[in-house]
């Protein structure tokens, strides 16, 4: 009986051998997309955005400022301009994220103590960069307003001590947790990888499959006996593959890279087995609604190439609406995700994860409805 | 054989192909309904929080009512101890811990400057920019509201007192996308994409499906018609249908998800014409070099994601490397992606996307070219054997 699944096994793999685009599928093209998505965030922080500054000042206040911009590693100032026309059009063009106008008088109304408004126009059509921009810009201005309120009621008070409470009368600690580097790799890569990683499994078992049916052959390798076990046979060498693969991802994120890994590995790669396979059903179950190949990977590719938007790692679960929330839950890297998440970063308690792991084992079933559709099938 | 005939056989294999149809028009229609659906709501708001308020006076009870009034945060919990609170948030409750130490209020009158923590995941970047903005407004204004009543103290006059508070401040002025809406960022870019996607998988599957009919051996228009032609009608079929699909996103879907419209129709459909006339060449051009139908939409999908993330609007182009953008530039998105953001959401003039408009013709010309070379090449080697 375990017979039959042997051999299926050893028929895929020797499938597997001969096609080059199969072995492909389970290595050259899956690593090359984790490699290409790690090299675009290799950097991990932003740095350098080209910004335009407007100096209407022109004293020693102003030329301050400026340099303490520039010696930010945010920002870059690319050039001085003298008209906001001018800056506006490289702001439009995309050569500059942002314009600092420094305001005529900044020094003498900060001496009189005035309040002059130093003012930013930032390109927020890029959400990342914008507000990464925002918040050097309003590190480096407090900080810079500060200091010169601080020398300048040192005149008065000599107190060093109370002059500067007296500017910060309430003072803010500020602990990020569980990204402590605030590093945009590991806000990103860490989801991106998993989210390319799913839609592989869903198109390497269609593959599979499908072309064993648009062959025709499928009569002969079923033979009519043993079909679930034929399948599963079938489906094992890309069960081992993207298993494999899985844990070579996490082994390269937190062990090669040096990213600490706060909770249970073995949660999570158990989570990356039960996903493995959750994938490998939903996948049989789409193909085998129609037996047809090419509308299977249409389907396919519905169902998992717009995955990364539901993860929830941009845009928050907490603010999507019932139906994100209804799909996202149809996803099974969804689940993952969560699992990884609070292992990894928070190295949550195992027993909070079981709820999830038993949500992604949910989906083998659709093995069942998948198995009796087969068997509908080969009887005609 | 003619061109109407060749367009007409062309015309009945496109739309007769159900797997074509449902990627061209119902995939298009589909994606432009599910895609959008997690950034709905456009913003980041009610982030649960707790706080661990040891002073219990009447400034930390302000502290926390004014934090709990932002649109960003909601503080759901109270907590006894940073522990509680520390619990709460690695089993997920809540996303930010806000502490006031004990003699908060005491020490600020006696000007001794209490600290206030502030813990928040930062598993999640936009959770946690949202967090530190709000808790950091909250606190700078009450912080901002006990130097005015010190300097009035003093003796300074309110009206200077108000302005007194800090030497000069920072006034941010965000264009293009005054709300930060989520929508207004992902959709004008990723709609972009999600369309030459669907082209190019729908003209991959046609081309496949020749190349294999003719390695097949089978008897068609695509064994004799003159191969300009049948490229003329690709670019006819194509460029006519997702036209239509254009309109329909920049028209209906556009206006739906509130997305601004700052470039003249006219120079957009202009655009949108060069960034149609590339896709469909390199549609052709995939489609000539796919053996089979089914290459297609796996070769599309695995490159989706890379594209996305290497157009530059997420992360900043110039911190990518020259490499990757190169590569990237191979794809018709990548120019496309970049330039219908800037016509249309942030204002730029037709001289400002020159380039766009320099590399979506080259790459038009060049997978053509490339398109009739793989196209007269398989077929020559199918007569052959």
């Amino acid at each position: 009986m375990f017979d039959s699944l042997y051999k299926a096994f050893l028929h895929e793999l020797r499938s597997i051998s001969k096609s080059y685009y199969k072995i492909s599928l389970i290595s050259v093209l899956p690593i090359f997309c984790f490699v290409f998505i790690s090299l675009i965030f290799k950097d991990g922080v932003v740095h350098n955005l080209p910004i335009s500054v407007i100096d209407n000042d022109k004293t020693q206040i102003s030329r301050k400022l400026l340099s303490n911009l520039e010696s930010s590693p945010t920002i870059h100032i690319a050039n001085t301009q003298t008209s906001l026309r001018n800056s506006l059009s490289l702001l439009k063009r995309g050569d500059i994220y942002g314009i600092v106008i420094i305001p005529k008088d900044l020094a003498k109304d900060t001496l009189l103590q005035k309040n002059p408004k130093i003012t930013a126009m930032l390109n927020s059509q890029y959400i990342l960069i914008g507000k990464i921009l925002t918040s050097a810009l309003n590190n480096i201005i407090q900080a810079s307003s500060s200091k010169i309120q601080y020398i300048h009621s040192l005149h008065k008070s000599k107190n060093k001590y109370i002059t500067m409470n007296s500017i910060y009368p309430i003072k803010v600690q500020i602990t990020p947790f569980f990204n402590t580097h605030q590093n945009y790799f590991l806000f990103l890569v860490t989801a991106l990888i998993p989210a390319i990683w799913q839609i592989f499994i869903i198109i390497a078992t269609l593959v599979s499959f499908g072309s064993m049916f648009k062959n025709k052959t499928q009569n002969q390798f079923f033979n009519d006996s043993y079909i679930e076990l034929k399948i599963i046979g079938k489906l094992l060498p890309y069960t081992i593959a993207y298993f494999l693969l899985g844990v070579f991802y996490i082994f390269y994120i937190y062990g090669t890279l040096g990213w600490k890994f706060e909770g249970s590995l073995g949660v999570t790669i158990f989570a990356i087995f039960l996903t493995t396979v959750a994938y490998q059903a939903v996948s049989l179950f789409l193909f085998s609604v129609s037996f047809n190949y090419a509308r299977s990977l249409s389907l396919g590719a519905v169902y998992s190439a717009p995955a990364f938007a539901f993860l929830g790692v941009t845009f928050p679960v907490i603010n999507m609406d019932n139906f994100a929330i209804f799909w996202r839950n149809l996803l099974p890297i969804s689940h993952y995700i969560d699992i990884q998440i609070s292992q990894a970063n928070y190295g949550a308690p195992i027993t909070i994860e079981v709820n999830k792991l038993i949500y992604i084992a949910i989906f083998w079933l659709l093995f069942l409805p998948t198995f009796f559709l087969f068997r509908k099938r080969l009887k005609k | 054989m003619n061109f109407i005939t060749v367009f007409l056989f062309e015309l009945k294999r496109v739309f007769s192909d159900i797997t074509i149809v449902l990627t061209i028009i119902g995939g298009v229609i589909l994606y432009s309904f599910l895609y959008p659906q997690p950034y709905i709501n456009q913003n980041v708001t009610s982030i649960p929080m707790s706080v661990v308020d040891l002073d219990k006076s009447d400034i930390s009870r302000k502290i926390i009512f004014n934090l709990n009034a932002t649109a960003q945060t909601d503080v759901v919990q109270m907590d006894k101890s940073e522990l509680d609170a520390e619990n709460a948030l690695i089993t997920g409750k809540v996303k930010a811990i806000l502490i006031i130490p004990n003699n908060f209020k005491k020490d600020l009158l006696l000007n001794k400057s209490p600290t206030i923590a502030i813990g928040a995941d930062n598993s999640y970047f936009l959770i946690y920019g949202a967090i530190l903005e709000s808790s950091i407004k909250t606190i700078l204004t009450q912080s901002a509201t006990i130097k005015v009543a010190n300097l009035l103290k003093s003796k300074v006059p309110l009206s200077k007192a108000k302005k007194a508070y800090t030497s000069y401040s920072l006034n941010i002025v965000n264009l293009f996308n005054p709300q930060n809406s989520y929508t207004q960022y992902v959709i004008p870019a990723v709609f972009i994409l999600i369309l030459q996607q669907t082209m190019i998988i729908g003209l991959g599957i046609l081309g496949g499906g020749i190349n294999e009919s003719l390695k097949n051996k089978e008897d068609g228009y695509f064994t004799s018609a003159p191969i300009s032609m049948m490229i003329v009608s690709r670019f006819i079929i194509f460029g006519v249908l997702f036209f239509i699909h254009i309109l329909f996103y920049f028209g209906f879907t556009f206006e739906f998800y509130h997305i601004t419209h700052l470039s003249s129709i006219s120079m957009l459909l202009t655009f949108s014409i060069i960034f149609l006339l590339a896709s469909v060449s390199f549609g052709i051009f995939l489609g000539s070099i796919f053996s089979y139908r089914e290459v297609a939409t796996p070769a599309i999908l695995f490159s989706s994601l890379p594209l996305v993330f290497s157009a530059g609007f997420i992360w900043p182009k110039e911190n990518i490397l020259d490499i990757l953008i190169y590569l990237s530039m191979l794809v018709p998105s990548t120019p496309a992606i970049d330039g219908f953001l800037k016509l249309n959401q942030m204002g730029a003039s037709f001289d400002m996307i020159v380039n766009n408009y320099t590399i979506l013709s080259v790459q038009t010309i060049i997978y053509t070219i490339l398109g009739y070379y793989f196209i007269n090449k398989k077929r020559k080697n199918s007569v052959k054997i």
